[in-house]
């Protein structure tokens, strides 16, 4: 096949040049430049410059243990980023993942409380969380409202509703003994929490959905350009749906996660954590601009965020002015992503 | 003295060089053709003269004296004016306000619509725009919207005019008045550079042509009026290519394309496309006709008259209110464009850029998306590299012109592009092939490549319509063409009845001919 075309574009009768095409069927390999081109590659130089400089001062910061607890810390917002990022890049948003986090393990903890089987109430949590992942969907799909202001609207009421159902307070009393909250909660395996072998597991599942099925790849090409996504025959509305509910689910399994971790439902908990996750897709290399996204930049980049945050513990930095350094630092982090990716483009303008 | 005068100017992107040192100059009161084939360095050279790029080297001359352009803006203030070959207008805006982008002419602080108003109203008149200047764009069709550029070009009074593939997308009716202007202009004494693949505009409107192949200069400034259109032809593409009308005869280029024989889903015999009594909101009245599976056939009208109707109305893209369509193998007709893939239609489309292609995607992607992504039918589980196999193998076969197929289809000339978009559709392998006007921005090689691949495909079995503004190139490659005339189809030419000033008579009369 690839030698008759090559002697077809050799035929008198071809009027372009044969010596400017090329055989367009052999492949490219693996190669450093690749690497260091992939969307997800400033996040995790980011990362190691953050380790590097935090351990350079405070060797301590270095220890195994250490770095386990920042992944440990880390589980909830990379979960959550991990499904955004099959939103983002179709140019929607799921801003009441936070609300989504806490109300699924409010759900969870009050029904364990009233006696029910603790998988059970999990599961039936999960499915409350995805069932929001539906509306939003119906929302922005069928009603036509933004989903940056549908889901935020939607994030105040599911806040709203977890402090509301648990009577203000945290929920308490819950089966601790029960395998779930041993295995997923507390346990270990070689000295690694089970949530961080799930964030792994699920980092891997959630990657081949995204770069090996039909669903990944039009959730890119949604944001690439939706009206050649539509004249390609792809679902755009089903495909949004798709990632609403996905989204959710991962918000609710991250409140499931640190439902078991925490041993309480704490409706007060978890202020904030969407826009952590956001900032941490973004970073990892989903830009809001849609049409890419990578699920291991994602969890790269919450973990980054986490590392800021408990890196900057170490060089005491008065309490109160934290969170101010947790932004510059993001913001940092974002400009210098965002110049890198300028300059690529100029590299690459008009190739 | 020229007006405008380049000299030695080289551009390369990453490894590809675009112009190897290219002088051009171009005399005030003379129409200046650029021409060459997609990828020639037309458009990097038009690019560079009116400053939307820089050039590695070399120098531009404006009226003697050296100049550069910091962007188009600082070209325009300088009188360099550019009618670009993709359309940059504001649709969000109405005409008026995309008559002066980053110029408008003010009373202190504010912007004064009165003067603007003053000033466009004769130069949208005169290019024959009849809408209120308070359209919006998006609300222009494509023809009118390319007018409305030319007019944001003119209004400038530029004293060096670039125009970038102005008539492609333009109405034979349209494309005369912006003939007639360029007439008026030349009379002014600007300087006009003509960019274009229609050469039959080139001869009759052009004073001196220059031709660019592979990014080199191969006939400088040479006079129209002692060339004929097979001797620039010629200097186009290198070497002889035999003259268009061959492409209807047995052996055209196509034949020897090395079409895979599965490329059309095979269908029990049937009578192809039946289209009965079709009445829809859109404007078609009654519209019948018939096409056997094997035949290609054109359509063609003014913008409007219902030819593009027709084709969205069998592709599912906008309802009927009467009569029936059968597609091939007694398919009913599409509810929706979904449903009108899934039973085998494709649809090409001349806008590439809003409708083809994602142009930030690998040129592979692009290739796959129907077929791999739009409809699932490689299965859940999809690898790249077979996927990439499998569209290098479509990409060579129709010729295209790319680094890798790894490379972004934005990366690719306007003709390799439109190449990629039949490819992603042959992938799909359709038994119905709708295009609406494919052949627009894409030079005369790729043109007889595409038409020739078409062909093929028909012969395999496919059903072929083809909607184009091109009457040449309707009466070239298609076996018949029906005409269209305020939504209903007026004459079916064939035959020796079928010539481009027949069909340019009845689009334009809606009177059947009568031989």
């Amino acid at each position: 096949m690839t030698t008759n075309s090559e002697q077809k574009q050799m035929t008198p009768s071809s009027p372009s040049k044969p010596e400017s095409r090329k055989d367009l069927t052999r492949n490219e390999s693996w190669s450093v430049r690749r690497l260091a081109t992939a969307d997800w590659s400033s996040a995790v130089f980011a990362l190691i410059v953050v380790l590097a400089v935090v351990g350079f001062f405070h060797p301590n910061f270095l220890a195994p243990g250490q770095l386990i607890n920042v992944l440990q810390n880390s589980v909830y917002a990379a979960l959550i980023a991990a499904g955004l990022v099959f939103l983002i890049p179709q140019n929607e948003i799921d801003l009441s993942v936070g609300g989504n986090y806490i109300l699924t393990g409010v759900l969870a903890a009050l029904m364990m409380r009233a006696g029910m089987n603790p998988m059970l109430a999990a599961a039936i949590a999960l499915c409350a969380a995805m069932s929001v992942g539906l509306l939003n969907a119906f929302t922005s799909q069928l009603i036509g409202i933004p989903s940056l202001i549908g889901t935020l609207a939607m994030g105040w009421m599911l806040r709203g509703l977890a402090l509301a159902l648990a009577n203000g307070t945290q929920v308490t009393g819950l089966p601790m003994f029960d395998p779930l909250f041993n295995i997923l909660g507390g346990g270990k395996v070689a000295s690694v929490p089970v949530s961080v072998i799930l964030l792994v597991v699920v980092g891997i599942v959630l990657t081949i959905v995204m770069r090996n099925t039909p669903f990944g790849y039009r959730v890119r090409q949604i944001g690439s350009n939706a009206d050649a996504a539509e004249f390609s025959g792809i679902p755009i509305k089903a495909t949004r749906t798709a990632g609403f509910v996905l989204a959710a689910f991962m918000a609710g399994l991250a409140g499931i996660v640190a439902l078991t971790f925490f041993t309480i439902g704490d409706p007060q908990s978890g202020g904030g954590i969407e826009l952590f996750a956001v900032a941490g897709a973004v970073i990892g290399g989903t830009p809001l601009a849609g049409g890419r996204a990578t699920v291991f930049g994602a969890i790269v980049g919450a973990v980054l965020l986490t590392a800021v945050a408990v890196g900057l513990v170490y060089f005491q930095i008065p309490a109160t002015w934290a969170q101010f350094a947790t932004g510059a630092v993001i913001l940092g982090a974002v400009s210098v992503d965002g110049l890198v990716q300028r300059q690529r483009r100029i590299s690459s303008e008009g190739e | 003295m020229a007006s405008l005068e380049a000299r030695g100017i080289r551009k390369a992107y990453g490894g590809v060089v675009a112009l190897k040192g290219v002088d051009f100059e171009v005399q005030p009161g003379s129409v200046h053709a650029l021409l060459g084939e997609n990828g020639a360095g037309k458009s990097t050279l038009v690019k560079i003269m009116t400053g939307a790029v820089r050039a590695d080297s070399g120098t531009l001359k404006l009226d003697g004296t050296e100049a550069s352009f910091v962007n188009t803006a600082n070209a325009v203030k300088h009188g360099v004016a550019v009618v670009a070959q993709e359309l940059s207008l504001f649709p969000h805006l109405d005409i008026l306000d995309n008559m002066f982008p980053m110029r408008e002419p003010r009373m202190g602080p504010l912007i004064n619509r009165q003067t603007m108003r003053e000033l466009a109203t004769p130069i949208l008149e005169e290019l024959g725009i009849d809408r209120p200047i308070t359209t919006m764009v998006s609300e222009l069709s494509l023809a009118e919207r390319q007018l409305v550029e030319i007019a944001k070009a003119l209004v400038a009074s530029p004293r060096v005019l670039l125009l970038d593939e102005p008539t492609s997308a333009l109405e034979t009716g349209a494309a005369d008045r912006l003939l007639k202007i360029l007439r008026i202009l030349r009379d002014r004494n600007v300087a006009v550079v003509f960019v274009s693949h229609i050469l039959e505009e080139v001869m009759s409107l052009c004073d001196q042509v220059t031709v660019l192949r592979d990014g080199s200069v191969v006939l400088a400034g040479a006079d129209v009026s002692k060339l004929s259109i097979h001797e620039i032809v010629d200097a186009m593409l290198g070497k002889t290519l035999e003259a268009d009308c061959q492409r209807r005869e047995p052996e055209t280029p196509a034949t020897d394309l090395n079409l895979p024989s599965s490329v059309v889903a095979p269908v029990a015999h049937d009578s192809g496309l039946n289209v009965s009594n079709v009445s829809s909101a859109a404007g078609l009245h009654a519209v019948s006709l018939k096409v056997k599976r094997g035949e290609v056939i054109g359509l063609s009208g003014l913008d409007g008259s219902g030819a593009n109707a027709l084709l969205r109305a069998v592709a599912g893209l906008a309802p009927i209110n009467a009569g029936q369509i059968t597609l091939p193998g007694g398919r009913p007709r599409p509810r929706n464009f979904r449903q009108a893939i899934a039973s085998g239609v494709a649809f090409v489309s001349g806008d590439r850029r809003k409708l083809g292609l994602m142009l930030d995607k690998p040129i592979w992607e692009n290739i796959v998306q129907v077929t791999a992504m739009g409809l699932a039918r490689e299965g859940w589980f999809l690898r790249a590299e077979h996927l990439k196999k499998a569209a290098g193998a479509l990409a060579n076969m129709l010729g295209v012109r790319a680094a890798s197929v790894n490379a972004p289809a934005g990366s690719l000339s306007g003709g390799n592009q439109q190449k990629v978009v039949v490819a992603k559709w042959l992938n799909a392998r359709p038994s119905v092939i709708l295009l609406d006007d494919p052949t627009r921005g894409v030079d005369v090689g790729a043109r007889a490549e595409i038409n020739g691949l078409l062909r093929k495909v028909a012969e395999e079995g496919a059903v072929v319509i083809y909607s184009s503004t091109d009457l040449e190139e309707l009466a070239n490659s298609c076996d018949r063409v029906y005409v269209f005339f305020r939504g209903e189809v007026c004459a079916e030419l064939t035959g020796a009845s079928l010539t481009p000033s027949a069909l340019l008579e009845v689009m334009n009369t809606g009177a059947p001919i009568l031989n």
